[in-house]
């Protein structure tokens, strides 16, 4: 068995940069999810045919893997005249299969709250609109939290497959070095932490998050 | 908390004023699906007038308070707010709600603001005012109701009383000339109704124009103007409290204010 760690040192400023476009691949494929999540949950509480449209669109991005839909991006699209650099391909791919996953988080979270929330924010006068943004979303995305943290993480971790379409991101730099060096293990066990650190970290933050805001909600200002 | 009572304004005085239809309502019906929860309601609410709805639950008295600010659609019938008729259509129906508050049986207090922020939502949110005078008017309501000390306390603290009397405090600060009541105390433990009824009886005196559903018949006696009795969506009798708790005509009338004293 020929196993050295010693070799990892020497590439770490490498791997650390392909960490650092997951990060960004991540985070900005979940912010695009979070907002066609929104809209996605929005259409579909509505009385209105744009629910048979977010319908549509989650069947459709949940019922095939995310790779067909970045090779369809990057690959297919060209074909029809419209061409993505790997990173917009990467950051739209992401965000339409988290937005499809989030938009059911998100219809959970809002129906969750009672409609007499509604009802009181109404008879104030505030519109249907208002009470949406200021009364129920507020609330929703508290709710949502948990889930909304779950689907970053998941993100992050689905972002490896982005290598496959030429990102230079965490796992590709990894497989670059592998194969170079030929210390597999090495390079794909680093890989792992980092991910795994990464991930870890990300839970935390969400933990303290959540308990600041239950902590708001039921102690402050006595 | 303490407010000293003061006396109802005596009948006289109220007949002194021209008396102006605050709430007018014309052949009310109601359907909820194939079931009919309000069939056919006449009915007139003053300027400065008390009412107070009884009867048994499902007899459509709350589903009546609901219609009168549009948290239900009419299936027949015209509702005028101070000479304004309730339509559906939302941009009318929202100048109606900010003249007509409503407090729920359940509070329905906003549990990510605190007091302060759930008294100023509506004010700054819909009236446009500026936050400090805002701010202002809601630390005067809360005086008021007794609950300044709460006001950065969210609602998740708050006892039941409490929490119902912010929720009048926060109808309050859109400075409606109708203020609904549906139930206000039910959800309540019996040592924290008198706090709320207090509170209702002061806005009574105030000249509030008010309309209230509610199983105190204490609260009714004392304070309504009118008392109408609600069994299957119709009004089988109104009257005085006098009247209605003291010499009922009709005959179920008799037989739910009997079941009542047992």
């Amino acid at each position: 068995m020929n196993l050295d760690f010693s070799i990892i040192p020497k590439y770490l400023p490498f791997l650390l940069q392909g960490a650092g476009l997951t990060i960004e691949l991540a985070v900005l494929g979940i912010a695009f999810g979070i907002l066609l999540g929104l809209v996605a949950a929005l259409m579909k509480i509505s009385h209105t045919p744009l629910r048979y449209i977010a319908h549509f669109y989650i069947w459709l991005i949940r019922g095939t893997p995310l790779l067909v839909q970045l090779f369809l991006i990057y690959f297919g699209l060209p074909q029809l005249g419209i061409t993505l650099s790997a990173f917009a391909s990467s950051v739209i791919g992401l965000g339409i299969n988290s937005g499809a996953y989030l938009a059911e988080v998100f219809r959970g979270g809002i129906e969750a709250i009672p409609e007499g929330q509604t009802e009181a924010s109404l008879s104030l006068g505030m519109g249907k609109f208002l009470t949406m943004r200021r009364i129920i979303f507020p609330q929703a995305l508290r709710i949502s939290i948990p889930s909304l943290g779950n689907q970053f993480i998941i993100t992050l971790k689905d972002s490896s497959l982005c290598s496959v379409i030429t990102m230079s991101d965490l796992l590709q730099t990894s497989q670059r070095f592998a194969s170079r060096t030929f210390a597999s293990l090495e390079f794909y066990t680093a890989a792992a932490v980092l991910y795994l650190l990464m991930t870890t970290v990300i839970s935390a933050l969400l933990r303290s998050l959540e308990w600041r805001l239950s902590r708001e909600s039921r102690t402050r200002g006595n | 908390m303490n407010l000293a009572y003061i006396p109802k304004k005596s009948k006289v005085d109220n007949l002194s004023l021209p008396e102006k239809s605050m709430i007018n309502v014309k052949g009310l019906v109601k359907d909820f699906g194939k079931n009919r929860v309000i069939d056919g309601i006449d009915a007139t609410v003053s300027a400065g007038e008390v009412v107070v709805l009884i009867g048994a639950s499902g007899s459509g008295k709350s589903t009546f308070l609901r219609c009168l600010n549009g948290l239900e659609t009419l299936t027949a019938g015209e509702i005028l707010i101070d000479s304004v008729p309730l339509e559906s259509k939302s941009s009318s129906l929202k100048l109606i709600r900010r003249q007509v508050g409503m407090v729920f049986q359940q509070f329905n207090l906003f549990p990510h603001l605190t007091v302060l922020e759930n008294v100023i939502e509506a004010p700054v949110h819909v009236l446009n005012q500026k936050k400090d005078i805002a701010v202002k008017a809601a630390r005067e309501l809360l005086t008021k109701v007794g609950l300044l000390d709460k006001q950065n306390c969210y609602p998740g603290t708050l006892s039941g009383g409490q929490g119902q009397r912010v929720a009048i405090a926060r109808a309050l600060a859109m400075h409606p000339k109708i203020m609904l009541f549906d139930e206000p105390t039910s959800a309540l433990d019996p040592e924290l109704v008198g706090e709320v009824l207090t509170v209702m009886k002061q806005l009574a005196e105030d000249g509030m124009t008010m309309v209230v559903v509610t199983h105190e018949m204490g609260f009714a006696r004392e304070v309504a103007d009118r008392v109408i009795f609600i069994d299957e969506g119709r009004i089988v009798e109104e009257g005085s409290p006098i009247q209605i708790f003291s010499n009922p005509q009709e005959k179920r009338t008799q037989a739910f204010l009997g079941r009542l004293s047992h």
